[in-house]
């Protein structure tokens, strides 16, 4: 098990045990975290699981891909740390990992 | 097989009783009936959302490549790759990838002024009236003029387009709308796009349509080029198809559904940051489409029954949106529900696109109404209620706004009569004459406005769709069975034959398009 910490817009936290291997915005979503979307369920093809993620973390987790660059350039709301976190994959090494959410994912 | 007999249940997609209010079927059907199998249509049906969920995200188990919709399924609908909606990857992924990059949450959003400007032009003329249409004052323009605004068509000709629309959409107070007029109105929004495309060639900007000529994407060979004009229009008609009709249902389930909930209503008239919950909930409570389909790939087993490669999986969204195991009370409309995401737009990747634009217009509509209307009463007696293979929902939906008459009556929805078979015998029609002619297409109801004459003895005549008009040629009957032909030149070159029969005023049967397969039409005597 390791940790999310999601931080909603208005400040309240969400501290959920977070399956390895399923991603930042699956775990969000199994968690009814709010603020999470995630319509298009990981196909990267909605921009509804839009968060940020912190910046001592940034160097951690997996660098965008393409897909997700296009995604973001469309996004509203993107902030330096911005990610799609369905494209961020648990594993034990982000044990911790503190992401911000959007007032609004539309 | 024989459970569903067994049981009792019988979930029919053409039963228009049944779409009046589907939902206890749908839950006998998520309770008692998981996988449920329809002997006559022979397709099958899951409604618990986990279910749901799953297959849409299978794009490999569950295929799109003979469209979404279950008679397309059946006809082995193929279509030219540039419909997107209607591929697999790496067809699908190659104008997929290419459409997420032009058609963007910030393009969206950039154009909610215009909406809400129009709304405001819509609604303010209403204001100190007795009563106003969801669907005729709404629902049938904001749709598709936002689709034009994110297309970029200057404001000077969606003026001109919008004052020949004004003409002919003004209706008699109590009376229902006209929908041969809005069939016109959308057929002559998608001319305006045609003719649009060549001037914005011309003219380049920085809007939609724009890029959708300047960009260059890599087609499903590998090859990177820009899209030729048949893609540019296929794109553009799959773009204002998928967010016409939708959008305008979920104005008249607004309209229709707060109406029901006043509590709620002024709850949010109170508060409107309630809005974009308030639109989810909508969302949730009435999808606009309420149900996909998919072509099963290979033999699976689901709650122990076996079913076939090739067989219809049809997913009912509106059932798994109310999922008990999901959300609680799912069958009572709760706009203080905790915030959970439903399956109106999809899942996987032919999630709805325009998503966002659909949301945006939603909560602008909501804004503008209550805070000029904040109490309404829907004249049901006046209402009417559609239902095809794609969308369910309102085609009129008067309310009253002021004070209502005292001999006004509220009684139970009525849905449209279906046209294909009156219940008693019709006066039959002559064939000379305006027909109002639908084939359900690939990307929803296509119209076409046919003119017949008699020279002679002999029936001649001209059907206009797509914004072209050619002769008909052929045309035959005999009895009660008609045929005609059609040559048209848009979406592309192709001969569409229309076999069907005549009961009444109305036409029914089937149009053959070439390669693409055969679509039920129907044509109904203006």
């Amino acid at each position: 098990m390791a940790k999310i910490l999601y931080i909603e817009h208005n400040g309240t936290e969400h501290l959920v045990d977070a399956e390895v291997g399923k991603s930042v915005m699956q775990n969000a979503v199994e968690n009814l975290v709010p603020g999470i979307v995630g319509d298009c369920g990981g196909a990267c093809s909605c921009a509804t699981c839009h968060g940020y993620v912190d910046a001592a973390w940034e160097g951690k987790v997996e660098p965008k891909n393409e897909t997700e660059e296009v995604m973001l350039e469309g996004a509203m709301r993107v902030e330096c740390g911005s990610r799609l976190t369905c494209q961020i994959m648990m594993k034990p090494e982000l044990d911790g990992i503190v992401v911000r959410l959007p007032v609004s994912q539309f | 097989m024989s459970s569903a007999a067994a049981k009792g249940i019988s979930w029919d997609p053409y039963n228009p009783e049944l779409s009046r209010n589907p939902y206890p079927v749908y839950k006998r059907l998520r309770e008692e009936l998981p996988l449920y199998y329809n002997e006559e249509h022979d397709f099958f049906a899951i409604s618990r959302y986990a279910d749901v969920e799953a297959t849409l995200r299978d794009r490999d188990l569950f295929s799109s490549a003979h469209g979404d919709i279950l008679e397309f399924i059946k006809a082995k609908s193929v279509m030219p790759d540039s419909v997107f909606i209607h591929q697999d990857p790496p067809k699908h992924t190659a104008y997929r990838s290419l459409m997420q990059r032009i058609i963007t949450p910030k393009r969206m959003y950039a154009v909610e002024q215009d909406i809400r400007a129009l709304c405001a032009r819509s609604l303010d003329p209403l204001v100190g009236g007795d009563r106003f249409d969801f669907i005729a004052n709404l629902g049938a323009e904001v749709p598709m003029r936002a689709v034009s605004m994110l297309l970029g068509i200057p404001e000077k000709d969606q003026t001109a387009i919008r004052e020949s629309v004004d003409a002919r959409m003004r209706t008699e107070a109590g009376k229902p709308i006209d929908l041969a007029n809005q069939q016109a109105i959308q057929q002559e929004a998608l001319a305006g796009f045609e003719e649009y495309i060549s001037w914005r060639e011309k003219n380049p900007s920085d809007d939609m349509m724009s890029e959708l000529l300047q960009a260059d994407f890599k087609d499903p060979e590998g090859v990177t080029r820009k899209l030729t004009r048949d893609e540019i229009s296929n794109i553009v008609n799959v773009v204002a198809g998928a967010g016409n009709e939708t959008t305008n249902r979920l104005i008249g389930w607004m309209g229709k559904t707060l109406a029901e909930h006043p509590d709620q209503r002024r709850d949010v008239v109170k508060n409107p940051a309630l809005i974009p919950a308030t639109i989810e909930e909508l969302l949730r409570f009435e999808p606009p489409g309420p149900f996909v389909a998919r072509e099963v790939m290979r033999d699976i087993e689901l709650y122990g029954q076996k079913i076939p490669k090739g067989a219809v999986m049809m997913m009912l969204l509106a059932a798994c949106n109310r999922d008990e195991s999901r959300f609680a009370n799912g069958d009572s409309f709760n706009i203080h529900r905790e915030a959970r995401p439903h399956m109106t737009f999809g899942q996987g990747i032919h999630v709805c696109i325009g998503a966002p634009l659909a949301r945006l217009e939603g909560r602008v509509v909501a804004e503008e109404v209550l805070k000029r209307f904040p109490e309404w009463e829907v004249d049901y007696e006046n209402a009417v209620m559609s239902s095809t293979s794609s969308v369910r929902g309102w085609d009129s939906l008067p309310v009253w706004v002021g004070s209502k008459p005292k001999n006004a009556t509220i009684s139970v929805p009525k849905p449209a009569a279906p046209a294909a078979a009156p219940a008693a015998p019709v006066a039959e029609a002559t064939l000379e004459g305006t027909w109002n002619v639908v084939v359900k297409g690939p990307t929803g109801p296509q119209p076409a406005v046919l003119v017949l004459e008699r020279s002679g003895d002999k029936i001649t005549g001209a059907q206009t769709g797509q914004g072209s008009t050619s002769q008909i040629a052929d045309f035959k009957r005999d009895g009660a069975k008609i045929y005609w032909a059609n040559h048209i030149t848009k979406p592309m070159k192709m001969k569409v034959e229309f076999t069907g029969e005549l009961n009444g005023n109305v036409i029914s049967g089937k149009a053959k398009a070439g390669f693409m397969g055969s679509y039920p039409f129907t044509a109904t005597k203006a």
